[in-house]
């Protein structure tokens, strides 16, 4: 009997070692595909930035788009923004080179018919990530200068209320994409949506009654006690332009 | 001393009786009776003289016919623009391309309400480009205490402390152009124009000061002032001010060697206004904005002026009184913020309207302290022209410890 539970545990410490054995080879070639693309990225990334500067790009994107691509890019440069793109997506190929290699050099296991449709779902959700998160940060900045300009007393409040939502909103499709948690994550979402506009919707209405019946108060006095040209009994007005 | 421009007063001057080159005057789009008044004035302006008058208004069913010496031109406009209460690409582009169809050797172009000049005003701006060898001639108006006041704070004192110019209204709308001036000024509309943007501003001054074209400053009074169709001062604050900023980003090649301070001007004693301006609601502004911007004017303002911003915060009404050097660095660090892109564009223009309220609002108590409202203007401009050496260091080495 203890002969057979020794070449049972034999057999199984062989076959997980030549498992290990035959893994190895995979991994090594997983990390010198990502080391290879990483440095194949950075060599492109840096003649790009070689090639778009002295092009001037930045200039004449500043130009001819005036706002929207260079407010979203790395210190506001374009180039950069190009750079970077290009790295990762070498960073991202090396990945997938390295999982099939893996996959090729591990006998017939199906690692990368598993693994390669969650990592294109894992940049997929980063990708999510960042542009949630930037969306959230412009929206709020919009909503509160807006807020402060319309002398809102609850800009500050309104903004932070734009800016969860839109977070909420990302995790939620970030979570769904990645098809993590399924039909909890909808009705999760579905509760803290409608949470934070219901709480938004009680605290300007109800909460912050007073403060919003004295905004609205000082906006009616304000167009009240604008002076009519026609009257000469008014005082001079500003004129800004 | 790199001083760009040589500014000459030829109001004084007087008209000379010979015809020495062909002017064009260029109007905007006027109703049928603003035409004639400004057609009359024309004539009465120059009645040795035959002009050019080209105008995009129909000329049909005219009652009364033009002055002799009018040869008016309708035409359509090449670029459209709907703009009408500031001169935009559109009309430099249009101007200049009629200018030279027209072999016309001078261009004056008029805004909107140009029935408003008196005759000896359109005069004095023709001539001084017809005979007194200025490229620009710009109108200097006589405006109330309490008008233009974006001109007054940040278009006047950063024009004249970056392009060293000395026009106290760089973005007037009545100007003359010498043929050179036009085409000059027409060349950078065109690139707009090319951009679909028929709308954008162009800074004359700035234009002439950086090609060291003369440049004159002609005195012609009270005017009405054309009004912007929306008066929502946040939107048409950051449209002029981010259109200011992006020709100083544009002209940073010059203006860093631009030296010079302007002799002081001789201005006059303005009566003061019959009755206190309300600055409750500015500085309601001010400070509602300083508890919720103060996260975003940290990203571009330094140390120094947010602590200045912070005392203003707690200042009585009365006494309230922002310093030219704090105003100054304020908008330094505007354009430099709007240069880098520190934060969004937008963002930035709109973060400017309170502090420009607090300013208006500091400007209204120091006059009714008994201060000429336009002493403590020049006074600005000079606190501009001192603070300029931070904004070359800063524009130069933007990274360095900021004060």
């Amino acid at each position: 009997m203890w002969q057979q539970v020794h070449d049972s545990l034999s057999q199984s410490a062989h076959r997980v070692l030549f498992k290990l054995a035959s893994f190895l080879p995979g991994l090594v070639a997983l990390l010198v595909a990502v080391l290879v693309l990483a440095l194949i990225g950075a060599a492109v990334a840096a003649l790009l930035r070689r090639i778009l500067t002295s092009a001037k790009f930045d200039e004449r994107m500043a130009r001819n788009s005036p706002d929207a691509i260079s407010d979203w890019s790395p210190s506001g440069s374009p180039t950069l923004l190009v750079a970077r793109v290009a790295f990762w997506v070498c960073v991202a190929l090396g990945f997938i080179i390295g999982i099939s290699a893996f996959d090729a050099s591990s006998n017939g296991s199906q690692i990368s018919t598993f693994l390669l449709p969650y990592l294109t779902h894992s940049i997929g959700a980063i990708v999510l990530l960042i542009i949630g998160n930037l969306v959230a940060r412009f929206l709020e900045r919009s909503v509160l200068i807006g807020a402060v300009n319309a002398r809102l007393q609850y800009a500050r409040f309104l903004s932070l209320g734009i800016k969860w939502l839109v977070l909420v909103l990302t995790a939620a499709m970030i979570l769904d994409h990645l098809e993590i948690g399924g039909a909890i994550v909808e009705l999760a979402f579905g509760i803290l949506f409608g949470g934070i506009v219901l709480t938004l919707a009680l605290a300007v209405g109800l909460g912050s009654r007073d403060i919003v019946s004295r905004s609205l108060e000082k906006n009616v006095e304000r167009t009240e006690s604008a002076p009519d040209a026609d009257s000469p009994a008014q005082p001079e007005t500003l004129r800004h332009f | 001393m790199a001083s760009t421009s040589t500014n000459i007063d030829a109001s004084t001057q007087p008209a000379p009786a010979v015809e020495t080159g062909r002017l064009l005057v260029s109007l905007p789009l006027l109703a049928n009776g603003e035409l004639h008044a400004t057609l009359a004035n024309l004539a009465a302006a120059f009645p040795e003289r035959t002009i050019l008058v080209a105008t995009p208004s129909s000329l049909e069913g005219s009652a009364s016919p033009a002055p002799d010496t009018l040869h008016l031109l309708a035409y359509t406009p090449t670029a459209a623009s709907a703009i009408s209460w500031i001169l935009t690409a559109a009309d430099y582009v249009n101007a200049f391309r009629l200018a030279e169809e027209n072999q016309a050797t001078a261009c004056l172009l008029l805004g909107a309400e140009s029935q408003s000049i008196a005759p000896e005003a359109l005069r004095a701006l023709a001539e001084s480009v017809l005979h007194a060898d200025a490229d620009l001639a710009i109108a200097h108006y006589d405006t109330g205490l309490r008008e233009l006041l974006v001109n007054s704070g940040i278009l006047y004192p950063v024009s004249r402390a970056l392009f060293a110019a000395r026009p106290r209204f760089p973005l007037a709308i009545d100007l003359a152009l010498s043929l050179r001036m036009a085409g000059k000024l027409a060349a950078t509309a065109q690139k707009f124009i090319s951009l679909n943007q028929n709308d954008a501003l162009i800074w004359p001054v700035a234009e002439a000061a950086s090609v060291n074209y003369t440049i004159a400053e002609i005195e012609i009074g009270p005017r009405t002032m054309p009004q912007p169709a929306a008066s929502d001062l946040n939107s048409l604050l950051a449209q002029i001010a981010g259109s200011l900023f992006a020709e100083v980003d544009a002209k940073a090649a010059f203006w860093q060697r631009a030296r010079g301070t302007q002799p002081a001007r001789l201005f006059p004693l303005s009566a003061l206004p019959a009755e206190a301006a309300d600055i409750t609601p500015m500085l309601d502004a001010f400070r509602l904005a300083y508890t919720n911007l103060h996260g975003i004017w940290s990203l571009v303002l330094p140390p120094n002026s947010l602590l200045g911003l912070k005392r203003l915060s707690i200042m009585p009404a009365e006494s309230f009184h922002m310093p030219d050097n704090l105003w100054a660095r304020i908008v330094y660090d505007f354009i430099l913020a709007y240069r880098l892109r520190t934060i969004n564009r937008g963002h930035l223009l709109g973060a400017l309207t309170p502090l420009y309220l607090a300013w208006v609002a500091s400007h209204l108590v120091l006059v009714r302290s008994g201060t000429a409202p336009e002493k403590h203007i020049q006074d600005l401009a000079a606190a501009f022209e001192t603070d300029k050496p931070y904004l070359v260091s800063r524009w130069r080495w933007p990274d360095r410890f900021n004060p």
